[in-house]
C-alpha cells in the first residue's frame, strides 16, 4: 500500500479540537485580566503623555510636560521637590533591602540547622505577622514609635531625636516599617536555597580552605545566590512602589514616589504626572525582574525563580 | 568550641526577630484593652473599645463589604483560575509565552500602579458608559484580577505533579468528558481548590492599596476603614478591631499548622 | 457483547477460585482485532507508524517487540483510543471502532506506571470503571469481589493506594482493567518497573490469568526475553513497520532480516559472498544449508547450535577455529572463537563433557538444518 501522505481530515480535526480546547479553558481568564489590568495600565501609560485639564483629567494635546514636571519644572520655574522623593524612594529601596538581607540571611541558616520538625513552625512564626493588614501592623509600629513611648524616650535620652518629637514620622520610621514588612519575603527563598545546600560541598570546601570564612564565601555563599537575588527583587521591587507605609509613618518629608503619584489621583489631581509617576515604576519593576532572569541563567542554575 | 557559640548568638538573634516581628502586634493587642483612651501609657484592663465596636455601624458595614468582598471575588476567581490553570497545564507543550506573562502581570505589578490604572480606567469608563461606578462591584473586578493568577499557578502545579496518564486511565475506563472533570479531575485537585480559595480568600481580606483606589463612597471595607480613623487621628476603637482581625490571622496559623502536621503523620 | 464473568454464578465445590475462572474461560467469547494501514506521524516528521496492517486472533496473547520509537506504543494507544491514527481502519471482534473514543470503547489498558488513582481508595479504584458504565453499587461491589478473589488480591483492597507496593500496584491495575470484562486488554510495559525476581513470578502469573480467561490480550514490551516467555506470537517493529509476525520459535529461530535477528540477541551474522544451490561462501568458510531458499544474503548462526570438537577433525560443515575467550556460566560456557579474521561466539551446554581451554585449537561442527539466510 502506497502511503500517499496524510489524511486531511483526522489530523486536523484533532488540531481543531485541541485549539477549541485551548480557547474554551483560556480564554476567560486571559480575557479578563486584559480588559481590567492590560487595557487599564495601557491607557494609564497614554495617560502621562497627555495634558492636565482643569479637573485633574487628561486632556489631549499629547505632551511631555508631566515628565518635565516629574523631574522639577514648574510653573514657577525649578524646584527640587519631586527629585528628592525619587531619590528618597531610591535610598529607602536600597537601605532597606540591605538591611533585610542583613537580617534575614542568618535567620534562613539558623532555620534550616534546626531539627526538621521546628522549622515549618518556625517559617510559619516569620510568615505569620504579614498575613495581617499591611495598615494594622503599619498602625503598631505608629503606636510603638510615637512620642512618649519608651522607645521614643530611649531614643530621645540618648540624643538622637529633639525632646518630645517622637521616633514617627520620619524616615527612620519609614525604613524600619520597609524593613517589618519585607523580611518575610527575603527568609522564604533564602531558606529554600539553604534547605538545598549541598552539604558536601561545605566539608570538601573546609577540608581544602580550613578558614570557615573562605569556607562561607566558596562553598555556601554561590549555593545560596539564587536565593538571595530572588528575595532582593521580591523586596525592592514593592519597596520601590511602597505607599501605605511612608504615607503613615514618614510625614511630609518622608514621601516616597508611590504617594507621589496616588496624591495626584486623590488630592493633587494631576492624573498625567501621577501616571508619568507610575511609568517610572514600571520600568524599575521589569529592570527588576529582567536582571533577575539574566543573573539567574548566568548561574546556570537553570531553575525559575518562583515567585 | 566555636561552632557552639555560633549557633547560641543565632538562636539570641532569632528570638531578638522574633520579638521585632510581634512587638507592634503586641502593642495593639495591649492596647486595645486599656482603660485610657492615651497612646502611650496603659493604665488599666477595660473591654470598652470592644463595647463601642458592636455599636458602631460605619465598622458593622465594613466588616460586611470585607467578607462579600472577599467570598464574591474568591468563588469567581476559583472559577477562572482553575480553567486557566487547567488550560496552561492540558496545553503546556505548545509555546505560550504571552500568557504565562499575562498570568504575571498582576503578580509583578505594584500595587498602586494597579490600583490607579484600575481606577482611571473605571472613572473613564464610568464617564462615557454610565457603567462600572465605583463601588462594591468595582473592587471585586479588581480583585478577581489579582486573585486569578494565583489560582491558575496553584491548580496548574497540582495538574504538574500528577501522573498524566492519570487522565489516559480515566478515558479507558469508560468515562466521557464531563465524567472525567467530576470523577477524577475536581476529586484530584480538591486539596489545591481549597488552599486557592483560602489564599484569595486572605489575599482580598489583607489588600489595602487595591482596594482604596476602586472603592466607592459606600463601599468601605475593615482595612479602608482603619485607614480612614487613623488619618483623622489615633483612637483606642482601631486596637480593638485590628486585635479582632490579628486573632483571626492567628486561628487561621494554628489551623494550617495543624493541616500541614496532619499532612506530615 | 454480553460475555458476564458472572453468567454462571454457581461455586465450584472442588478447587475454589479456579472454579471460576473455568466458568470465565467458558462464558468468554474472545474478539480479534485487525488493523489495516496505520499510518500516525508525530510532528511534521516524525514517523511513528508507517501502514501497520495486522490481524489479531481471538484469545491470543499477542506481543509488541521492539527498541524504543519503533512505534509500539503508539500502535497500543491507538488500540486503546487514546490516540488517533492518521490514516487507517481498526476493527475489533468484526466491528470498525476507529473513530470511537476511548471512553465507549471495550478495550482496558494496564498502563505503564500503573496509573491508580491517588484520591480512591483500592476498592474505588476498581470500581470505578463499573461506575462510569453506570452499574448499580451492588453489582459493582460482587465484580469487584469477584475480581479480587480471581487475582488473589486478599486484604489489598482495603488498603490506601500510597501503601502499595511496587507489585501490588500492578496487581490492582490489572484487577481494575480485568473487572470490566474488555473485549481486548492492553498492556503497556507493565512489568518494567519492577526488579527481576518479581518480574519473573508476574509473567508467570499474568500468563496464567490470560490462559484461563482465554481473553485477547496485547502485550507491549522491549525484552525479547519476556516477549518469548509470554506470547503465542510476536510482531516484531522498527521505525514504524512491522518487521517480522510469527510464533515465538519462529521469530528467535528464523528471523527475516538483520533487525530482527540482532534484536532476538542474535551476534553471529556473516555475509554470503556466493552461494551455489545450498552451498555458501562466507568468510568463515564454506557451509553448507537446508534452508537456502531465500534471497537472503546474510547467514546466521546461532551460538546454541554449535558443537566443538577438540583437535582436528575433518567434514562437511566443519570449521577449524581458536578458542580466543571462554566465559564460565556453571550451566553452560560462552566462547568466543577466531576462524581467519572473523570471530564466532558459540554456547556450549555443561553436560561434563570437556569444555576447551582459551589457545585451544578446535572444529566447530554445525548441522545444516540450524544455518538460516535471511536478508539484509
Amino acid at each position: 500500500m502506497a502511503y500517499s501522505g496524510v489524511t486531511p481530515t483526522a489530523r486536523s480535526r484533532g488540531m481543531v479540537r485541541e485549539a477549541r480546547h485551548l480557547l474554551l479553558t483560556v480564554a476567560p481568564g486571559a480575557t479578563w485580566i486584559v480588559i481590567f489590568l492590560v487595557l487599564p495600565s495601557a491607557y494609564l501609560m497614554g495617560v502621562a503623555f497627555m495634558t492636565n485639564g482643569p479637573y485633574g483629567l487628561p486632556e489631549m494635546p499629547l505632551s511631555l510636560e508631566s515628565f518635565r514636571r516629574l523631574a522639577g519644572f514648574g510653573f514657577l520655574g525649578w524646584s527640587p521637590g519631586n527629585l528628592y522623593t525619587l531619590l528618597r524612594s531610591l535610598w529607602q529601596t536600597l537601605v532597606s533591602t540591605g538591611l533585610v538581607v542583613i537580617v534575614a540571611y542568618p535567620i534562613a541558616y539558623y532555620i534550616s540547622t534546626c531539627r526538621a520538625r521546628w522549622r515549618p513552625i518556625m517559617l510559619l512564626l516569620v510568615v505569620v505577622p504579614s498575613w495581617t493588614n499591611q495598615v494594622i501592623r503599619t498602625f503598631g509600629w505608629m503606636n510603638l514609635l510615637a512620642p512618649g513611648t519608651p522607645l521614643s524616650n530611649l531614643a530621645e535620652g540618648l540624643g538622637f531625636i529633639a525632646p518630645n518629637m517622637g521616633l514617627y514620622p520620619s524616615n527612620f520610621a519609614v525604613t524600619l516599617g520597609l524593613v517589618y514588612n519585607f523580611l518575610p519575603f527575603m527568609v522564604l527563598p533564602l531558606y529554600a536555597a539553604f534547605e538545598k545546600l549541598d552539604t558536601a560541598q561545605v566539608e570538601a570546601a573546609q577540608d581544602l580552605f580550613a578558614s570557615p570564612v573562605r569556607a562561607f564565601w566558596h562553598a555556601v555563599f554561590p549555593q545560596t545566590l539564587p536565593g538571595l537575588l530572588a528575595g532582593i527583587v521580591l523586596v525592592a521591587i514593592p519597596a520601590f512602589g511602597m505607599y501605605v507605609i511612608p504615607e503613615l509613618l514618614g510625614g511630609g518629608k518622608g514621601m516616597m514616589l508611590g504617594n507621589l503619584v496616588a496624591n495626584q489621583f486623590a488630592g493633587g489631581a494631576n492624573w498625567p504626572l501621577g501616571a508619568a509617576g507610575a511609568i517610572l515604576m514600571l520600568i524599575a519593576t521589569f529592570i527588576g525582574l529582567f536582571a533577575m532572569r539574566r543573573i539567574g541563567k548566568r548561574l546556570g542554575g537553570g531553575e525559575e525563580v518562583v515567585i | 568550641m566555636r561552632k557552639r557559640a555560633l549557633k547560641r548568638c543565632l538562636a539570641g538573634f532569632w528570638w531578638f526577630t522574633l520579638a521585632f516581628l510581634y512587638l507592634p502586634l503586641a502593642v495593639v493587642v495591649l492596647f486595645s484593652f486599656n482603660a485610657s483612651n492615651s497612646a502611650a501609657t496603659f493604665t488599666g484592663i477595660s473591654l470598652r473599645w470592644y463595647g463601642r465596636l458592636m455599636g458602631n455601624e460605619e465598622i458593622l458595614s465594613a466588616f460586611a463589604n470585607s467578607m462579600i468582598l472577599a467570598i464574591t471575588s474568591s468563588v469567581v476567581a476559583l472559577g477562572i483560575g482553575c480553567l486557566i490553570g487547567y488550560g496552561m497545564y492540558r496545553h503546556r507543550h505548545r509555546k505560550l509565552g504571552w500568557l504565562i506573562v499575562l498570568i504575571y502581570l498582576p503578580i509583578v505589578l505594584p500595587d498602586i500602579v494597579f490600583g490607579i490604572s484600575e481606577m482611571a480606567f473605571f472613572v473613564q469608563i464610568h464617564r462615557l458608559t454610565g457603567l462600572l461606578q465605583p463601588g462594591l462591584g468595582t473592587m471585586i473586578i479588581a480583585h478577581v484580577t489579582f486573585q486569578i493568577p494565583f489560582v491558575a499557578l496553584i491548580v496548574y502545579s497540582r495538574f504538574v505533579g500528577l501522573d498524566p496518564t492519570l487522565f489516559e486511565a480515566a478515558k479507558d475506563l469508560y468515562a466521557s468528558p464531563v465524567k472525567r472533570v467530576v470523577h477524577f479531575m475536581l476529586p484530584t485537585i480538591k486539596p489545591a481548590l481549597i488552599s486557592a480559595f483560602f489564599l484569595s480568600f486572605t489575599l482580598s481580606v489583607d489588600d489595602f492599596v487595591i482596594s482604596f483606589f476602586t472603592a466607592g463612597p459606600e463601599s468601605a471595607t475593615l482595612p479602608i476603614y482603619i485607614w480612614g480613623a487613623i488619618k483623622k487621628g489615633v483612637s483606642p476603637e482601631i486596637n480593638a478591631i485590628a486585635t479582632l482581625m490579628i486573632g483571626a490571622v492567628a486561628i487561621a496559623a494554628v489551623i494550617s499548622l495543624v493541616f500541614s502536621r496532619r499532612r506530615q503523620a | 457483547m454480553s460475555n458476564t464473568i458472572t453468567a454462571e454464578a454457581t461455586e465450584s465445590p472442588t478447587e475454589g477460585s479456579t472454579g471460576t475462572a473455568e466458568q470465565v474461560e467458558r462464558a468468554r467469547q474472545a474478539s480479534s482485532i485487525e488493523m489495516r494501514g496505520l499510518h500516525k506521524r508525530f510532528g511534521r516528521d516524525t514517523v511513528a507508524l508507517d501502514g501497520v496492517d495486522l490481524t489479531i486472533e481471538p484469545g491470543e496473547f499477542f506481543t509488541l517487540l521492539g527498541p524504543s520509537g519503533c512505534g509500539k506504543t503508539t500502535l497500543l494507544r491507538i488500540l486503546a483510543g487514546l490516540e488517533e491514527a492518521d490514516d487507517g481502519r481498526l476493527a475489533i471482534g468484526g466491528k470498525d471502532i476507529t473513530e470511537v473514543p476511548p471512553h465507549k470503547r471495550s478495550v482496558n489498558t494496564v498502563f505503564q506506571s500503573y496509573a491508580l488513582f491517588p484520591h480512591l481508595s483500592v476498592r474505588e479504584n476498581l470500581a470505578f470503571g463499573l461506575k462510569m458504565r453506570g452499574m448499580s453499587p451492588q453489582q459493582r461491589d460482587a465484580r469487584v469481589a469477584k475480581i479480587a478473589d480471581f487475582i488473589k488480591l486478599g486484604d489489598l483492597v482495603e488498603r490506601p493506594v500510597d501503601q502499595l507496593s511496587g507489585g501490588q500496584r500492578q496487581r490492582i491495575a490489572l484487577a481494575r482493567a480485568l473487572v470490566n470484562e474488555p473485549d481486548v486488554l492492553l498492556l503497556d510495559e507493565p512489568l518494567s518497573a519492577l526488579d527481576a525476581g518479581l518480574r519473573s513470578q508476574l509473567q508467570v502469573e499474568l500468563l496464567r490469568v490470560q490462559k484461563r480467561l482465554g481473553m485477547t490480550f496485547v502485550f507491549v514490551t522491549h525484552d525479547q526475553q519476556e516477549a518469548m516467555v509470554m506470547s503465542d506470537r510476536i510482531a516484531v517493529l522498527n521505525g514504524g513497520v512491522i518487521q517480522q509476525v510469527g510464533p515465538p520459535r519462529e521469530v528467535y529461530e528464523r528471523p527475516v532480516n538483520a533487525f530482527v535477528a540482532r534484536f532476538m540477541g542474535h551476534d553471529n551474522l556473516y555475509p554470503v559472498t556466493a552461494r551455489q544451490d545450498a552451498r555458501l561462501t562466507t568468510p568463515l568458510g564454506e557451509l553448507t544449508t537446508e534452508n537456502a531458499g531465500g534471497e537472503g544474503g546474510l547467514l546466521l548462526i546461532r551460538p546454541e547450535t554449535l558443537d566443538l570438537l577438540p583437535g582436528e577433525v575433518a567434514g562437511d560443515n566443519h570449521l577449524p577455529a581458536t578458542v580466543s575467550e571462554r566465559l564460565y556460566r556453571g550451566s553452560h560456557a560462552e566462547y568466543r572463537l577466531e576462524i581467519g579474521s572473523s570471530t564466532l561466539q558459540a554456547t556450549l551446554n555443561n553436560r561434563g563433557r570437556h569444555l576447551p581451554e582459551v589457545g585451544d585449537r578446535v572444529t566447530v561442527s554445525v548441522a545444516p538444518e540450524d544455518l538460516v539466510t535471511l536478508g539484509e
